[in-house]
């Protein structure tokens, strides 16, 4: 072991001469060391001759020197002279400038502010006509103002009549173009992102419509673009009347609100559909749909059995001999083939027969209450476990951002709007069925003994 | 006649608030009221002609009192109760189904309020106000329907019952 460690150290040491040695070879050539020593003399020696020679040359300079330092002092002599010179031409057209813009402020005198009401009115037609739909129809107006402003702004230059007069007309075309509807080609961006060449009506500066489809200026990029979600097809055909009308009255659907008109329109582009508004509901909203599926499919298959036993019953009520193929003439007919039993064994009789019926009449009714009363519950369910998750959601990001909440309510909300679409046909289909049901109850619970009897009468007499 | 044109354009306009739900719960209503006179009709017109009839035809009997007799009797009473309770329980049901309507209503209005503060962040006030009055609108609606429902089948409960009942007693069972 130590015998090992001896032996790496050794070969790191002889590693570490052989590469210092390797290094010096490269420099000097030298074999030995002597010859080091012979080498180290003989460039001492040439490195002497090679200062003498140096030295001998700045002494030859140094005259030289002394004639551009001379030369130096003269220029910069020359140099103050002129600064000084300059100094004073600068303190006299500095007077004379106090002076000329005196004179200008002077003879500006109520123009000044003049300008001041123009650079404030072009700034604000500026912020106007850029978010104005006419710029869709006219675009780049906004340069020549922003132009007129930087002129009034600035010492040096003044708007010309003419530049005043533009803003003049600039202000009054915004005006009159707010009040007209004009047809104007130009392209625009499709639901599908394509660029299309079109005829556009603009109505005032409220609303963009083309093909009867209501468009959005997007002043950012100048662009026209289609709505990709459309309001009502009765709205959109007032639309297509307009682009269609060459002259009169038109009813047209506008839409005035926000600052440049279509906000409400915009707004449109980001409200859920029924079927998306179906899915917010989620898993609770899903049960709810199967719940209310199985009772309807229920009802359905009640109906079809209560209304058939009705007929059956009501043909029964009006014929003298039982038939088998409905309740009442089963019941009928238990007392048809017991005609000589007294009356306490006949009643009981009877009274069996009906309770064999009643299952077939009255099954299923139950579900379809049960289901009318649990649908809203298992909204009220979806409601609570949204709530809950409105409230985590709370919890982890904080009640900054309203939307992040209301998206959660709002899909709370809809599971019990599924809960109440169930429950309410739900209500009236059990109340219709169970008004049928109950009818032929009576009909063989109470009267078939009365029916009975008649008939015992009538055979006797 | 410009009165009637107003009142009919409030009414209209008020519908227009609600939402879509307010036809319904106004047809809804049409129909309870429509039931609930249908049946005040019958009980103060053709329920007297229905129970003479029965009366008579118990009457021409040459007996009430054998064990016939009294099933005979049993199933006139529930002919009788089934004309006059015909319809009852629909009305019950619709009665109880105007608030849930109203319910409907509230909640669609508040998806409504949500969606707008989902899109605006709660910027325009404006336009939750559209939502609120579709929420409370048909609310109001709803209950005030039931309401009046709630009164009129109250009464024709009664006046069933003490119908009913007196159709039973007319039928004695010996003179």
């Amino acid at each position: 072991m130590k015998m090992k460690f001896v032996k790496s150290c050794m070969a790191v040491i002889a590693a570490g001469l052989l590469s210092s040695s390797f290094a010096m070879a490269q420099e000097e050539k030298a074999a030995s060391l002597d010859q080091l020593l012979d080498m180290v003399k003989k460039s001492q020696v040439a490195e002497t001759a090679e200062f003498r020679q140096r030295e001998a040359e700045f002494a030859r300079d140094k005259a030289n020197q002394a004639n551009v330092l001379n030369q130096a002092k003269a220029t910069r002599q020359a140099e103050e002279n002129r600064s000084d010179t300059l100094e004073k031409a600068f303190a006299d057209q500095e007077l004379l400038v106090n002076q000329k813009r005196a004179q200008l402020n002077e003879r500006l005198g109520s123009m000044k502010e003049l300008f001041g009401h123009l650079t404030s009115t072009a700034g604000d037609l500026r912020v106007t006509t850029q978010n104005s739909l006419v710029s869709a129809q006219i675009p780049n107006r906004g340069d020549f103002l922003s132009e007129l402003i930087e002129k009034m702004n600035s010492n040096t230059r003044l708007p010309s009549i003419a530049e005043i007069e533009r803003l003049w007309y600039e202000v009054q075309r915004e005006l009159v173009e707010s009040g007209r509807v004009v047809k104007f080609n130009a392209e625009v961006i499709k639901t599908n992102g394509e660029a299309h060449e079109q005829e556009v009506v603009r109505v005032g500066v409220w609303n963009l419509i083309s093909d009867g489809k209501y468009l959005r200026y997007i002043p950012d990029t100048g662009k026209i673009e289609e709505l990709s979600r459309q309001p009502d097809s009765a709205l959109l055909k007032t639309a297509r009347d307009l682009q269609a009308a060459s002259s009169g009255y038109v009813a047209f659907s506008i839409d005035p609100t926000g600052p440049s008109g279509g906000t409400l329109l915009a707004a449109l582009v980001n409200k859920a559909t029924l079927v998306e508004q179906f899915h917010q509901g989620q898993t609770v909203g899903y049960v709810i749909t199967v719940v209310g599926i199985v009772g309807l499919l229920i009802a359905l298959w009640k109906s079809l059995v209560i209304f058939s036993i009705n007929r059956g019953v009501s043909v029964q009520l009006k014929s003298n001999k039982p038939n088998i193929n409905n309740p009442l003439g089963r019941v009928l007919k238990v007392a048809e083939d017991n005609p000589n039993v007294d009356t306490e064994t006949l009643e009981l009789k009877l009274e069996e027969a009906v309770l064999k019926e009643r299952p077939r009449i009255e099954s299923g009714l139950n579900v379809i209450k049960i289901i009318a009363a649990i649908a809203p519950l298992i909204g009220l369910l979806g409601t609570v476990t949204g709530m809950i998750q409105t409230f985590q959601a709370i919890t982890m990001f904080g009640a900054g951002d309203p939307k992040n909440m209301a998206d959660g309510i709002s899909a709370a909300l809809v599971t019990t709007v599924q809960g109440l679409c169930v429950a309410i046909p739900m209500v009236i289909l059990h109340t219709i069925l169970n008004g049928r049901a109950k009818r032929i109850i009576h009909v063989l619970d109470e009267q078939s003994t009365g029916i009975i009897a008649e008939n015992a009468e009538r055979t006797h007499k | 006649m410009q009165a009637i044109m107003d009142a009919f354009a409030a009414i209209l306009a008020f519908m227009e608030l609600g939402g879509f739900l307010m036809p319904w719960i106004a047809a809804l209503t049409f129909v309870m009221w429509t039931l609930a006179f249908e049946r005040i009709w019958y009980f103060k017109g053709a329920l007297k002609g229905d129970v003479q009839k029965s009366l008579d035809q118990w009457e021409s009997r040459p007996e009430r009192k054998s064990w016939y007799a009294h099933q005979i009797r049993q199933g006139m009473v529930s002919k009788m109760s089934d004309k006059i309770y015909q319809n009852m329980d629909l009305i019950a049901a619709l009665v109880a189904i105007c608030p849930l309507m109203g319910l409907l209503g509230t909640v669609t209005g508040m998806i409504e309020v949500f969606s707008v503060l989902a899109n605006t962040g709660g910027g325009d006030a404006k336009q939750m106000a559209g939502g609120v009055s579709k929420a409370t609108i048909p609310t109001m609606a709803g209950m005030v329907a039931a309401l009046s429902g709630v009164f009129v089948n109250i009464y024709l409960e009664r006046l069933a019952q003490s119908e009913n009942r007196l159709f039973a007693s007319h039928l004695t069972m010996d003179h």
